[in-house]
């Protein structure tokens, strides 16, 4: 047990500790490159380093420092390495409690904060409970070009929280994030989905639904902004299942230069016969508002809205973290100005 | 040419000519030439402000791209080492790393230079901004004079006479540049702690080990283990000094040679949409 001690808090262990993870920092950035974060960073043996790292940081302050006259520069290198392990702590509370998911809002659209469905993508510690995510989020409106004081934040969210009488409606953007109870919204990502509405050749309206559009970088730089995935173009059924589907489309958007939200939208559609069985195909261009005759029904793009991916975030450690780094810089200040006047003080001697 | 380009390439060149009069100076153990390499220094480093200051007023931010972090860097350098120099005449040597290294990294940045853009793209509009530029530049500057002192300490070693008797004593030399190593290694933390914050302005993460990130990370292990190996293990003098100088290498390299090419968070948060 007092061997045990004794090595932990040794400085050859510091040493070898800190060239460690100076190594993996290395090889990590040099060789391994994109598969750094996998092979090393999120690794529970690299975790482990660090963590062992902030506890035999801290152990050799008790052991060695503490009993010593406090100095400046003790007492800044005290601080620093207590705020090193503090910044751990905190990182390993965070890592077991926090939420991170996107959730994906088209203008007009509310969802529960709190369901799983509500997310396209979710990461989150071992004890973290949905129940704290309480409430509804609504993207109100999406502004392009949005300035605060002359600067140009290019996209801004408009947003509604609320929670019983609780509401908070707010405007966020890449530098401004919105915060509900200890939960944070981040701007992160978005796009244009078009209002889509079939009609029978009545002209009875049929179906509608907002379908979000994906922005492909051409090869010449500019985007095309179409149905699909990531991956390239794919057409979707219409109207989507559990409804029985009347046609496979194909949507593309072309945005004015001159109007926000006009434009023109290009078809491509693939009729289903009420069996299933395949019928006429017809492409085709209109501008936003107007009519794509599809032979036994029709299109309109009826608006064009704006869909927007948000980071919500529960970081129930981060203040710690934040705070610690703070102090571990005042540490270092600390120590810094006592070595100076030490130097004085023995260039004065 | 525009009046900026001409600027810039001035200070180009008279730090060429002041790096020229440091390391022949240093040679030859002529003080008329290390006098010669002063003066170069001061006047490049006035067309060198002025060039900033010109890219400045035309109203973009001019610390962005790698071209003008390395401008920054050296401006900074060069600053700290006149200081160093007015402040204790007898280290009046530093500039004979400082120069030279001003001297590659200017020219380097000449070729990579770019118009300056019209906007800072929005993800850059913030506060946390100065005060990262602000570490990364100073902290730099400090391990760049702390290697100097390593070097003259390694060359006082070596020889005798004239201008090497009229150095501070070894362990003065020594103590001056570890305590540069100190603010450097503090100043990095600035930049290191400011870019925390700012991810997590930004994006709500605090560190998310991009390689930029990770670069820097190294960077301050290294000065970290430095700072250990000296207090807890006494190491001095010429072993520190060797690692000194290897480090300053690794801070170059660590700061501007890799990261600034790969496409991470630092190229500016490219929003899809
Ligand atoms: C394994 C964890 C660590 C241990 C066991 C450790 C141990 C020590 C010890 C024993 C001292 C000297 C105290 C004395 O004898 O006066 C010291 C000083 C110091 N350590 Fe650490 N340390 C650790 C991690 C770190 C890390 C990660 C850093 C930052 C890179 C760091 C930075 C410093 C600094 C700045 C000093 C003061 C240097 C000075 O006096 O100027 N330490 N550490």
């Amino acid at each position: 047990m007092h061997e045990a001690y004794s090595s932990l808090v040794s400085p050859k262990l510091a040493i070898a500790l800190l060239v460690g993870v100076l190594a993996c920092c290395v090889a990590g950035v040099t060789f391994l490159r994109a598969r750094a974060g996998q092979v090393i960073f999120s690794t529970l043996w690299f975790n482990a380093l660090l963590v062992l790292l902030a506890v035999s940081s801290a152990a050799a302050f008790f052991s060695r420092t503490w009993k010593r006259k406090l100095t400046l520069v003790s007492a800044g290198m005290i601080l620093f390495h207590l705020s090193f392990a503090a910044m751990l702590g905190g990182i390993v509370c965070n890592r077991l409690f926090f939420f991170d998911g996107v959730l994906r809002l088209t203008e007009g659209e509310t969802l529960p904060n709190g369901r799983v469905e509500s997310y396209d993508r979710i990461d989150k510690g071992r004890f973290f409970d949905f129940a704290w995510l309480r409430g509804e989020t609504t993207l109100v409106r999406m502004h392009r070009n949005y300035r605060v004081d002359g600067e140009n934040k290019q996209a801004a969210y408009e947003l509604a929280v609320s929670d019983g009488d609780a509401l908070l409606h707010r405007i966020i953007y890449v530098t401004q994030h919105l915060d509900f109870d200890g939960v944070r919204y981040f701007s992160q990502k978005e796009g244009y989905s078009v209002l889509l509405v079939m009609s029978d050749r009545e002209g009875r309206e049929l179906y509608g639904a907002h379908v979000p559009l994906q922005s492909l970088k051409q090869t010449d730089g500019k985007y095309l902004y179409a149905s699909g995935t990531a991956e390239g173009l794919t057409p979707f059924p219409f109207p989507p299942p559990p409804e029985q589907p009347r046609a496979g489309v194909l949507l593309g958007y072309r945005p004015s230069t001159v109007a926000e939200r006009a434009g023109d939208v290009s078809f491509e559609v693939w009729s289903v016969g009420p069996h299933g069985e395949p019928g006429a195909e017809r492409t085709g261009t209109v501008p936003v508002g107007f009519r794509f005759d599809a032979g036994d029904f029709t299109f309109v793009p009826k608006e064009i809205r704006y869909w927007v991916g948000m980071n919500v975030r529960y970081d129930p450690g981060l203040s710690v973290i934040l705070a610690s780094l703070c102090l571990g810089l005042v540490g270092m200040v600390m120590t810094f100005v006592g070595r100076v006047r030490q130097g004085a003080r023995r260039r004065a001697a | 040419m525009g009046i900026e380009q001409v600027l810039f390439w001035s200070a180009v060149v008279l730090y060429g000519l002041s790096a020229f009069g440091y390391i022949f100076g240093l040679i030859s153990k002529t003080e008329k030439l290390f006098l010669v390499g002063l003066v170069a220094a001061i006047a490049g480093f006035l067309p060198h402000t002025a060039s900033i200051a010109v890219r400045w007023s035309s109203g973009a931010n001019p610390f962005i791209t790698i071209s003008e972090s390395l401008s920054l860097g050296v401006w900074v350098s060069v600053l700290l080492a006149l200081l160093v120099q007015l402040a204790n005449r007898r280290v009046r040597v530093v500039g004979v790393l400082v120069l030279p290294v001003a001297f590659i990294l200017l020219g380097w940045a000449g070729t990579l230079r770019t118009a300056a853009a019209p906007e800072l793209v929005p993800a850059l509009q913030s506060g946390w901004l100065w005060v990262h530029i602000v570490g990364a530049s100073v902290g730099f500057s400090s391990v760049l004079i702390a290697a100097a002192l390593g070097l003259i300490f390694l060359l006082k070693q070596k020889r005798q006479g004239g201008l090497y008797d009229r150095l501070p004593s070894p362990q003065a030399i020594d103590d001056l540049s570890y305590r540069f190593v100190v603010a450097g290694f503090t100043m990095y933390g600035v930049m290191i702690v400011s870019g925390a914050f700012w991810a997590n302005q930004v994006k709500g993460t605090f560190w998310n080990w991009d390689p930029v990130e990770v670069w820097s990370l190294v960077s301050w292990l290294v000065y970290g283990i430095y700072l250990h190996l000296r207090i807890t293990f006494g190491w001095r003098g010429q072993r520190l000094a060797v690692y000194a100088l290897l480090a300053m290498m690794v801070m170059i390299v660590s700061y501007w040679g890799i990261p600034f090419g790969v496409e991470t968070f630092h190229s500016g948060f490219r929003i899809e949409h």
